[in-house]
Order: structure tokens, then C-alpha cells, then sequence
């Protein structure tokens, strides 16, 4: 009986130590995006998007506030958020995904693909990402980007303004995770 | 033509030049600058998180897109991705208030010390792992206790 209490008291007490945290998150992601035409040039930019990566498991999952784009002009921010992307009814776009053959012991920077589900206008696709992930003393620095057809998440844009916006936007990421303390 | 109709005719140039000024200066508008309209809501970093917490939609109708003075105590200011940003408590070891001060506020933010109650007003933009609110400034850095 005291052997199972003191076995259970060291299993409780050194556990923690036992398990190094595989979790990192970052809350002040960086996403942006780009659209580029003839008769403008589209940019926004947020600073606070959210991701969590668990690397005993090779997952990674990001979302971020539409409303938290940043645009040059704030008509821009205006039709993004109540015309296009529709940010009452649909808040948040979501990236849940596997990041393919991540090598833990790998040191200094490696490219990887991320395949996985993105999430906008409450449209689901299914997608592939080449990342870099840095590893910097134990925490993790992912950049990549990659490009979104409008059409495909059934973002409508009138006649009027299509010349405008580009069919392909250009988004960029770059999120610097530090260990997510239990 | 008569002096009736060139009247006319001057009259509805003007004001196709007065609505394409006004047009451009709509469009090639910034981002409101908060500094002159107050607070629609006054509210602590714990109550705001908490309430987003126990329900994010009946939270989001009440402060998302609204101009709002949250007052807390500063848990972390960092320079990530140069910006501003400021982390207020909450009573969620994982949760906190996210400000994203406004450039002009760099000064006052550099002079800020874990622990210090701060308040601060900014847009409630709503909820991931914390409450967001963008284009922030510090309202109270003059009076101190």
C-alpha cells in the first residue's frame, strides 16, 4: 500500500518534468494578403492572429479575426468586412492542418508542406501550404504563403468593382510560437 | 442656348465636382481616430474576457466594433512584428486582453511596468484565445495613484 502512495506521489510530482511541452502558440500571428490589378493595388495586414501547433502529433491549427484587417483606407476595411467576406455572419477564418514529415530533431530551418482545411466565408477547403519552420532555441518561427482563388469561397463582388480585385490573392504568414504553458 | 439653361447646366457641373470631391475624400478616408470620441463602454480586462468567455456570441453583440475603455492590470507589453501591444489580466491563466496600441502611443507604452494598472481605449474587434481590440490609447498615464 505505501509503495502504491509513493509511487503515485512521484508519479504525480515528476510527471511534469517527464513531459517536455510539445505545444507552442503564438497570439500576435501575422497574416496577410494581397491583391494585385491594373487599376489597384489591394494590401491588409493583421497582427493578431492565433495558432497553436502540437508537435507530438505534427498538427497545426490558426484562426484569426476577419474585422482585424487592416487596410490603407478604412472604405476598403468597410466592403471587405460587410460586402465580401460578410465578418457579422462569418467572424472568423479557421486553418486546421497536418504538417507533413516535420523532422524534430532537425535543426535550423526546414520546408515543409502543411495540408489541411481553410475556412472563409464559411466555405471549407481542402489545402497544401509550403511553410519554413525555423527552429530558435525551442520555439518555432513558420513563414510561407500561398494564393486563394475568390471564387472559390463564393465571395461575390459586383461588376462595378471586379477590375478592382484581384480572382487571386496572394497571403502571406508569418507566426513566431513560443512554448503554451500548461 | 438661354441664361435658364446655362444656369442649369453650371449648377449640375458644381455639383458633379462637389459629389466626386466628396467621393474621394470618402474613399481615401483613414481609420477614424479614436482619440476625440469616447467610450460607448466602460468595463474591466477580467469582466470582458470572462464575458466572452461564457458566451462569445452574446458578448461579440455587446462590445464587438464598439469603442471601448478597458481598465486591468498589465500582464506583458511586447514589440512583436513592430507593433505595440499590450497584454492586460484576466482571471484565465490562457486568456487576456490583446490591445494593439496605436503608433502614436510608443513613448508611453516604452515606460509601462508589469503589474501597473493601466487603462486603455480601443476597438473591440471580439475573441480567439483573448478579447482583440485595435487602434488603442492609453487614457489614464497623466493620473496616477
Amino acid at each position: 500500500m505505501n509503495k502504491i502512495i509513493v509511487l503515485l506521489f512521484l508519479l504525480t510530482n515528476f510527471a511534469d518534468f517527464d513531459v517536455k511541452s510539445d505545444q507552442f502558440i503564438t497570439r500576435q500571428g501575422q497574416v496577410s494578403f494581397f491583391s494585385y490589378t491594373s487599376v489597384e493595388n489591394i494590401e491588409a495586414k493583421n497582427n493578431q492572429v492565433l495558432s497553436i501547433i502540437d508537435l507530438s502529433k505534427n498538427e497545426i491549427a490558426v484562426s484569426m479575426l476577419m474585422n482585424a484587417f487592416i487596410f490603407k483606407k478604412s472604405l476598403m476595411h468597410e466592403h471587405f468586412n460587410e460586402s465580401y467576406i460578410e465578418s457579422d455572419l462569418y467572424p472568423k477564418a479557421t486553418f486546421e492542418g497536418r504538417i507533413v514529415d516535420f523532422d524534430p530533431l532537425a535543426t535550423g530551418a526546414q520546408t515543409k508542406m502543411i495540408q489541411g482545411a481553410l475556412t472563409i466565408h464559411g466555405i471549407t477547403k481542402e489545402i497544401e501550404i509550403k511553410t519554413t519552420i525555423q527552429d530558435m532555441n525551442g520555439s518555432y518561427l513558420l513563414t510561407g504563403d500561398f494564393e486563394v482563388a475568390v471564387k472559390d469561397f463564393d465571395i461575390k463582388i459586383p461588376p462595378i468593382l471586379a477590375p478592382n480585385i484581384a480572382k487571386i490573392i496572394s497571403i502571406t504568414f508569418r507566426f513566431e510560437y513560443r512554448p503554451y504553458e500548461k | 442656348m438661354n441664361t435658364k439653361n446655362k444656369i442649369v447646366l453650371l449648377l449640375s457641373i458644381l455639383l458633379l465636382v462637389a459629389g466626386l470631391y466628396m467621393y474621394y475624400g470618402i474613399y481615401n478616408r483613414s481609420y477614424k481616430n479614436i482619440e476625440t470620441i469616447s467610450a460607448e463602454v466602460k468595463i474591466s480586462s477580467t469582466e470582458l474576457v470572462s464575458s466572452f468567455m461564457m458566451n462569445e456570441k452574446f458578448a461579440n453583440s455587446i462590445y464587438r466594433g464598439k469603442i471601448i475603455e478597458v481598465d486591468g492590470v498589465l500582464k506583458e507589453v511586447t514589440f512583436l512584428n513592430n507593433r505595440n501591444t499590450v497584454l492586460l489580466y484576466s482571471d484565465n491563466k490562457y486568456s487576456s486582453v490583446l490591445c494593439d496600441m496605436q503608433a502614436n502611443q510608443i513613448e508611453e507604452v516604452k515606460k509601462l511596468k508589469k503589474g501597473q494598472k493601466v487603462k486603455i481605449k480601443g476597438v473591440c474587434k471580439g475573441f480567439l484565445k483573448d478579447a482583440i481590440l485595435l487602434h488603442c490609447m492609453l487614457t489614464n498615464t497623466q493620473i496616477d495613484e
